[in-house]
């Protein structure tokens, strides 16, 4: 199979390629030829009804469909040109590659410390304690949480705000460097100043990462990512600048959807 | 046409804000009818009423701009919402300067009594004017229907007004030449051109509008424009 080699306007070859995924849980056919490419530097924002098998296409980026067993993926998926399907990959490390933030933080139930420390450890990023220290407070403060707990590392993650826990989960993912971060609705179940704070993040994350988001909120979608793609029963009908997309659309659908009508 | 959205008050408001903007053009455009009833008619009744028919103009307009600025921050508006809001604002500041034009054309009713002596053809006024009536409802028309087709031929129609305006130019030029006794009428004729004119620019700039609302981007073609007016000049002794 020869690997597409599709370029962005700076002349960088993209992060991630996806050419041609299909995917079906059983007889359903969720994804339908899915070709998208996902640039670092960038946030690419995945919008679409309920359904439409936007989360079902991140959950593709980092082999998250593995645990449903009804799922077939088929096509190609190549991280810096290789193959993320392909038998050799060890999923554990294509995972801290392709790091993951939920719809609802979901701290795990010990310290703050130890939330961002999990990671870390169990991939030996850390030689000792202090090396440890380093990456657990680095982490707190590019996530932007540092100020706030700083002098409370041993409490509970889940005695946060869901605000704060959110970060905490950004910091948890970022702690293992990653080179992608999906996102699944990071903000849907947050305020909109937390919301605005997860925002600001995601613009300074993008400086370091290559960022995918699924987001319900078109507003959203509009102020933060610089490319977006609509998707629509398991086809994506539209994909380019979110400029664009969102003063111009060319489909029809596309239109219908991010102005609210009925399509 | 689209489809309606999901929130039915959402196209409420648009429509309401589409019929406040065709309010307003009907309303610039019976101004635009009256003041040139009044210069015509030397109609210094009708020319006063004109005057202060304005004011309601200038009123429609901040309507306009108060539900526009309403929608977008209430409703959030997207693709081609967010080009319609934005453009009822600006059709809404083209009209509102239309309206100023007619204004100035029955201000200026009543110095055309002193041109009565001079030996001007008014007919190229009133050709120019009738134009302007005619690309007013045109444009309001294509607004409505949403054509982009209608708004292109009301844009290329300018093209006339403008070459009116130049040879009424030169005509004026030539007058006040001839003897300086015109200078003063010829002067106040010569602004009376001038603000049909502009009146003209406008209206193309809202059939430009009404191209973007529809299709999504500026309409690119070159306008040909005819206005040299800047670059005539009649020379004194040719006129001897």
């Amino acid at each position: 199979m020869t690997i597409v080699k599709s370029t962005n306007i700076t002349g960088q070859t993209a992060k991630i390629i996806a050419d041609k995924v299909n995917v079906h849980y059983g007889d359903n056919h969720a994804l339908k030829d899915i070709c998208l490419d996902i640039n670092s530097n960038e946030v690419t924002a995945l919008i679409g009804p309920s359904g439409c098998g936007k989360s079902t296409f991140l959950r593709c980026l980092n082999r998250m469909n593995d645990i449903i067993e009804s799922c077939r993926v088929e096509g190609s998926i190549t991280l810096d040109g290789q193959n993320i399907n392909s038998k050799k990959i060890d999923v554990v490390e294509l995972r801290a590659r392709v790091g993951m933030v939920f719809q609802k933080p979901n701290p795990f139930p010990k310290s703050i410390y130890d939330n961002i420390a999990y990671g870390p450890r169990i991939h030996g990023l850390s030689s000792n304690k202090e090396e440890l220290d380093h990456i657990v407070h680095s982490s707190l403060k590019k996530a932007g949480l540092w100020n706030e707990v700083h002098d409370r590392l041993e409490s509970s993650g889940t005695s946060l705000s869901g605000g704060q826990q959110q970060r905490l989960c950004i910091a948890r993912t970022i702690a293992i460097e990653p080179e992608v971060i999906l996102m699944d609705e990071p903000c849907s179940a947050l305020d909109p100043i937390a919301t605005a704070i997860i925002e600001e993040l995601i613009e300074e994350l993008k400086n370091r990462y290559a960022i995918v988001i699924v987001t319900h909120s078109m507003q959203q979608a509009a102020r933060i990512s610089q490319k977006t793609a609509f998707f629509h029963l398991g086809k994506l009908l539209e994909q380019g600048d979110t400029k664009s997309i969102f003063t111009n659309p060319t489909h029809e659908k596309t239109k219908d959807y991010i102005t609210g009508r009925y399509g | 046409m689209p489809h309606s959205h999901i929130v039915k008050s959402f196209d409420q408001d648009l429509n309401n804000l589409r019929s406040k903007i065709v309010d307003m053009a009907k309303a610039v455009e019976q101004q635009f009818e009256k003041a040139e009833r009044a210069l015509i008619e030397n109609d210094l009744i009708l020319a006063t009423e004109v005057r202060q028919s304005d004011k309601k103009i200038d009123i429609m307009e901040q309507e306009i701009e108060t539900v526009a600025i309403e929608m977008i921050a209430l409703r959030s508006p997207m693709a081609d919402d967010l080009r319609e809001i934005i453009s009822a604002i600006k059709i809404s500041n083209a009209l509102e300067r239309i309206g100023d034009y007619a204004k100035n054309l029955a201000k200026r009713v009543v110095v055309l009594e002193s041109t009565k002596d001079m030996n001007i053809n008014p007919s190229v006024l009133s050709q120019m004017i009738s134009i302007i009536n005619i690309m007013n409802q045109d444009v309001i028309k294509a607004y409505i229907n949403r054509s982009s087709e209608k708004a292109i031929s009301v844009w290329t129609r300018d093209l006339a007004v403008d070459n009116l305006y130049n040879s009424f130019f030169k005509d004026m030029l030539i007058y006040m030449m001839e003897n300086p006794e015109n200078i003063s009428p010829a002067t106040h004729l010569l602004f009376i051109a001038k603000n049909i004119e502009r009146a003209g620019d406008h209206i193309t700039n809202i059939a430009e509008l009404i191209y973007y609302i529809i299709e999504g981007r500026a309409l690119d073609m070159v306008r040909p424009k005819g206005d040299d007016s800047s670059i005539t000049n009649v020379d004194y002794k040719e006129t001897l």
